[in-house]
């Protein structure tokens, strides 16, 4: 393959090397939070996180751990920058996207550090593209502080009881309210629209809920806007875990399987609207 | 499959239904028709109704109380009295059934109920899993829509397998606005209808002819060419389709509305269409009637006036007054505009049709429980009114509050 070509010597002055087969499998999860143009990427030894965030109250995030690469080499501890993900994303799928079996788009992804483009080597059948992004400062994720300690209610689904509901969520709402009770109704997504409202009930006992972990009720709002993205998030993924905490901060974690099989996470967290007893 | 249950209790109807991709289905043939749905809970069953804005293409599906598991109206209402007649917008509904893949495979039971105190009808679908999702949809009261259609005075009818029409249709081109049905002693022919202006170079034409033989029932009473709107029609068709039904065609001479009508054991649904009054067209060459530049054809047949029509000496008298008539509790008056009239039954005596303003009120006054109201009987109420005015009232889909709205909709080109 004519990325392998490259001499050894160019790797010296990259601080990040990572290196897919199948581009796919960093592209598809991407695309699961792409919202708004740019992202920071944060790599660490153990992988890539990228961070997309929305008016300071919603962040999504993915793990792509170096496991998933074929190759991933990094230099610092800690190598951070921010891109265009709309522009990263068009480059990875650069040769058209096709789906057909056995063609792929191998990508060879390095970056040079801090004042350096994020450069991408792509190629596919023989034919090789260079791609060279140009990075920002990057900013410095929101700490939404949510921890483990401070989870109310939790519970886990299987994504494909929710995909329908997600999808035909009443978009003439500007809320969705999400209800979580150790009682009935147990979980509840709810929309209040124009023509009337909408319920989506799961009870603890459906063979959909993997776990039902409800210490209290609560009922939160969220911004309809900011959570209708996370349907690309779910689209992809098998397993979703939702959580809340004390505050009614929202935490939606995605268990994300590439086309290798591989898993991928992808989280968003998003703040409340309005508290509702 | 999906079990049917409907209950009313209080003054509520809760409904299951026995199959709810078929009641979507009927709802998305309805929606084909108009942007609002009428919900008539009756002692005879569950009467879902539409009408387009033109007032040119009403539709009426009708689940009797066998249809669903359970069927209960409100307690302590007499026949007729006090039950609820609401109004829903279209696009409020229709997303509930949108997929109906979808609702065959996860819908175990569904119940719909409506609450006068709340204002609310409540849809809600019991889904595998144990998942239910509950709608809460806000209605308006309403005055049921009303129709009318002599069927039975209808000179030309046919009776065929839903397939058959569907495969007709199958041929036009989906944005095939209206096609023209001819009938003729020893053939049936359907055609696609073109306005003269149009570049006839471009147009396809397209002509089925079928011999008698291939329907189930083949009257013809009179030649005629009816031209109406096929995409109304298209709903209705897959719905016969999907229920292996046969379709009944009612109609008369040109400019009179057609009727569509399929009953079984548990349903029946109707859907009425007015049609052009200048349907002659047999080719491209011929000069289109009265210029209506940018109204949908259809609807200029409301523009037109009545025509009076000579029924094979059956007269309106000899005859028991309308076949059906879908009326409100609250009796509200039937209303004759003249511009109303493209959905009018052929009458004998046009004459007669003034008359119906005096008969009017007593159709105002007379209660529902005493008037006919069922489709499915498609029989007559012996309780109808002794000389026989509801035949003479023009036959129309309407709500009695708009009546001052419909003098202004005919005035000017309504699009569709």
């Amino acid at each position: 393959m004519p990325l392998s070509t490259q001499s050894q010597a160019d790797d010296e002055q990259y601080v990040l090397v990572a290196s897919l087969d199948n581009a796919r499998n960093l592209s598809n999860i991407l695309k699961a939070i792409t919202f708004k143009d740019h992202a920071i990427f944060n790599a660490t030894p153990n992988g890539l996180k990228v961070t997309v965030e929305d008016s300071k109250c919603l962040q999504a995030n993915a793990f792509i751990q170096a496991e998933i690469f074929q190759e991933f080499t990094i230099k610092e501890d800690l190598v951070g920058f921010q891109v265009n993900l709309t522009v990263l994303l068009d480059c990875l799928n650069i040769f058209g996207g096709s789906s057909v079996p056995g063609v792929s788009t191998a990508l060879r992804m390095c970056y040079g550090g801090y004042g350096f483009p994020l450069t991408l080597f792509l190629e596919e059948g023989g034919v090789v593209t260079v791609c060279k992004i140009n990075t920002q400062e990057p900013d410095e994720p929101i700490d939404f502080e949510f921890c483990s300690t401070n989870v109310t209610n939790k519970v886990i689904l299987q994504s494909e009881s929710l995909k329908e509901p997600f999808s035909e969520l009443d978009m003439t709402s500007e809320v969705l309210q999400i209800t979580m009770s150790p009682s009935q109704p147990y979980f509840r997504l709810s929309t209040f629209g124009n023509s009337g409202n909408a319920h989506y009930d799961y009870p603890k006992d459906s063979d959909m809920m993997e776990l039902f972990q409800c210490t209290k009720t609560q009922t939160n709002r969220y911004k309809m806007s900011l959570l209708k993205p996370s349907t690309k998030a779910l689209a992809l993924s098998c397993k979703v875990s939702v959580r809340t905490d004390s505050r009614g901060f929202l935490s939606l974690q995605y268990l994300v399987r590439n086309d290798d099989g591989q898993i991928c996470f992808v989280e968003y967290y998003c703040c409340p609207d309005e508290e509702v007893e | 499959m999906a079990t049917m249950s409907c209950v009313l209790e209080g003054n509520r109807v809760k409904v299951a239904p026995y199959c709810v991709a078929a009641f979507g289905k009927a709802i998305h043939a309805l929606s084909r028709i108009g942007e609002e749905l009428w919900l008539d809970p009756m002692v005879k069953g569950l009467a879902l109704r539409s009408v387009n804005s033109a007032h040119s293409a009403y539709t009426c599906f009708l689940f009797s109380p066998m249809f669903f598991q359970h069927y209960s109206l409100g307690s302590g209402s007499e026949q007729g009295s006090a039950t609820i007649k609401c109004k829903l917008l279209m696009k409020s509904v229709l997303p509930l059934f949108r997929g109906l893949n979808s609702i065959e495979r996860n819908v175990e039971r569904s119940q719909i109920s409506i609450s006068t105190p709340s204002d609310r009808v409540t849809i809600q679908f019991f889904c595998r899993h144990g998942i239910t999702k509950t709608h809460n949809l806000h209605f308006q009261e309403s005055e049921a829509l009303q129709a009318e259609f002599a069927s039975h005075l209808c000179p030309n009818v046919l009776k065929a397998p839903a397939r058959l029409l569907g495969d007709m249709v199958m041929h036009f081109p989906v944005f095939q606005e209206e096609i023209t049905l001819s009938m003729m002693p020893l053939s049936v022919s359907f055609r696609n209808y073109c306005e003269a202006g149009n570049d006839h170079m471009k147009m396809m034409y397209t002509e089925m002819s079928l011999h008698p033989d291939e329907f189930d029932y083949f009257q013809v009473g009179v030649d005629s060419d009816i031209t109406f709107c096929l995409k109304e029609l298209r709903g209705f068709l897959s719905f016969a389709e999907s229920h292996s039904l046969p379709v009944s065609v009612h109609f008369g001479a040109t400019g009179n509305p057609v009727r569509f009508y399929i009953k079984d054991m548990v349903l029946e649904a109707t859907v009425v269409l007015a049609t052009l009054m200048d349907s002659e067209k047999r080719g491209p060459s011929q000069p289109i009637g009265p210029p209506h530049p940018s109204s949908p054809r259809c609807a200029d047949a409301a523009a037109l006036p009545a025509v009076s029509y000579e029924a094979d000496g059956s007269k309106p008298q000899d005859i028991p007054a309308v076949t059906e008539l879908i009326t409100s509790s609250q009796g509200s008056p039937i209303i004759n505009p003249p511009a109303l009239m493209q959905l009018l039954s052929p009458v004998d005596d046009p004459d007669r049709l003034s008359v119906s303003d005096e008969a009017c009120p007593s159709a105002t006054t007379t209660p529902a429980s005493t008037m006919i109201c069922s489709l499915l009987f498609r029989a007559l109420s012996s309780e109808q009114d002794d000389d026989g005015c509801a035949a003479r009232l023009p036959v129309l889909a309407c709500h009695s509050d708009a009546e001052e709205d419909m003098e202004e909709d005919y005035r000017r080109s309504p699009s569709l």
